[in-house]
């Protein structure tokens, strides 16, 4: 039925195949990587020419997404409404505590990370289960490999791969992402790793006693001269705890602040700060909510505070899990 | 002549693979992302034959795996691509293609490569196959193969028609 041109072709193209995998998978800087760095090199740039032509499109906002979680979203913004009524009721000692709270916050956050702009410009696709983004600045910029990766929210990843004007960056939820998180406020500290789902990520405190609360907020440890992980950078909020304290595997189930489906500006940072920042960086409320809890009795308005978020961190989960 | 069937095939490769990650990631379409370059592999295995389509998919994944933000091992979706451009041209007689066909295969050849990459990914120790999940991505991206077929295998087959005639005379 095969001619034997076409027999002999298909073989050499399987043996090719093959070789390729094993060269890669025996790792090291052989004549295979500099031949995947020139021919990305290369493809980068197209990506980088297509991502300005596609900008109109995939800079709106995620219609998809934004069609399914309209119920979650009315369930969120009459929360906020309420939040917000509330707040305004708030006495004016309060109101004013909480501005020099945020003024001391910003002014606190500024200047710590030195860090490089860029923007997502390419996604990998779901069936490959990597979580990996292009972002259009490479070593042109300054950028290095295992360097943190932040936006406005928090932790967003670190980079895995550099060529000349692109970088490729391994997500915080990738399954291969492993990062030392500390709980906030405290000296707890554990491994965050990622589980290739978007909304959850695995909290292992090293403490197995310790004391973790669902609400409680993550933020980095940070790693042996800021890479591949800067310290203080928020991860992400405690949403389920299994297991008890003193047993072995006990297990927290972690929701990322940053919200992979809608990334688009990105700050690389290139010098870690100095001194760990500690809980600075942690969203106000966060940071107001821990304040109240630690400084007065009066324990009413934060526990209120603390359910209302749970509902509707349920309810954001439940439209997730439909999907 | 190998030159010119060669960038026939190439170029709307690299076209395809390039609105794969700029464009069609990042629609958040539910489940899996659609599969452009699948079915263009597929496509160039109907309009031209196994030949061209097992070429055409050995290239198709090295182009994947070699574009960021690919972290995979280079070869994994070679070998899969390959095998799926093979068989499609070999099932299929590219003179009597008929739309059900096309869409059949575009469906088909979707959730094989998704199930094979992931079968060989696992098996070359990547933690990062989510076994749970594969059902739906599967799924998903079977009838997102489906959809694009049908628009993209009439395009390969014009272009064949203007481009390479003369692949139209083997087989």
């Amino acid at each position: 039925m095969l001619s034997g041109r076409t027999r002999i072709a298909l073989a050499v193209l399987v043996v090719a195949s093959l070789t390729f995998v094993i060269l890669d998978l025996r790792g090291g800087d052989g004549p295979l990587s500099s031949a995947r760095s020139a021919v990305s090199a290369v493809t980068g740039l197209l990506q980088r020419g297509a991502a300005t032509v596609f900008s109109p499109i995939t800079s709106t906002e995620n219609w998809w997404s934004t069609w399914r979680n309209q119920a979650g979203q009315i369930v969120e913004l009459r929360a906020e409404n309420e939040e917000l009524e509330r707040a305004l009721r708030d006495s004016a000692s309060d109101r004013a505590r909480a501005d020099a709270l945020d003024e001391l916050l910003r002014v606190a956050t500024a200047g710590r990370y030195r860090t490089l702009p860029a923007e997502v410009i390419s996604v990998g696709p779901a069936q490959d289960y990597a979580w990996t983004v292009t972002i259009d600045a490479g070593s042109l910029d300054g950028i290095e490999r295992e360097m943190t990766v932040i936006n406005g929210q928090g932790l967003v990843g670190r980079v895995l791969k550099v060529n000349q004007t692109t970088a490729t960056v391994a997500l915080l939820i990738d399954a291969s992402s492993a990062v030392g998180g500390r709980v906030a406020t405290t000296e707890e500290i554990g491994i965050v790793a990622g589980t290739g789902r978007q909304d959850s990520l695995d909290f292992q405190l090293l403490d197995p006693l310790a004391e973790l609360v669902i609400g409680d907020s993550l933020v980095t440890f940070g790693s042996s001269g800021g890479r591949p992980y800067a310290p203080g950078i928020p991860i992400g909020e405690v949403t389920d705890i299994t297991g008890t304290a003193g047993q072995l595997t006990r297990v927290a189930t972690v929701r990322p602040f940053v919200d992979v489906s809608q990334l688009s500006v990105v700050g690389v940072i290139v010098r870690p700060p100095r001194e760990d920042p500690r809980d600075s960086v942690l969203p106000p409320r966060q940071q107001q909510a821990e304040t109240d809890d630690t400084t007065s009795d009066d324990q009413d308005i934060p526990e209120q505070d603390g359910n209302e978020e749970a509902d509707v961190d349920d309810g954001a989960r439940a439209e997730v899990g439909e999907s | 002549m190998i030159v010119r069937q060669g960038l026939v095939i190439g170029v709307p490769l690299l076209i395809a693979s390039i609105i794969q990650v700029t464009l069609l990631s990042r629609l958040g379409l539910p489940g899996a992302t659609p599969d452009l370059v699948v079915v263009t592999v597929i496509a160039v295995a109907l309009a031209m034959g196994p030949g061209q389509g097992a070429f055409a998919g050995f290239l198709a994944g090295i182009i994947i795996d070699v574009s960021p933000p690919s972290d995979t091992v280079i070869g994994v979706n070679s070998i899969v691509y390959l095998a799926i451009g093979f068989v499609a041209g070999y099932i299929v007689d590219k003179r009597d293609l008929t739309v059900i066909v096309m869409i059949a295969v575009g469906g088909l050849a979707c959730a094989a490569a998704s199930l094979g990459t992931a079968v060989v990914d696992s098996l070359l120790g990547s933690p990062r196959v989510l076994w749970d999940s594969v059902p739906l991505i599967t799924l998903t991206s079977a009838v997102y193969g489906a959809v694009l077929a049908r628009a993209v295998v009439p395009l390969m087959q014009w272009l064949t028609r203007k481009l390479a005639p003369e692949v139209l005379l083997e087989g």
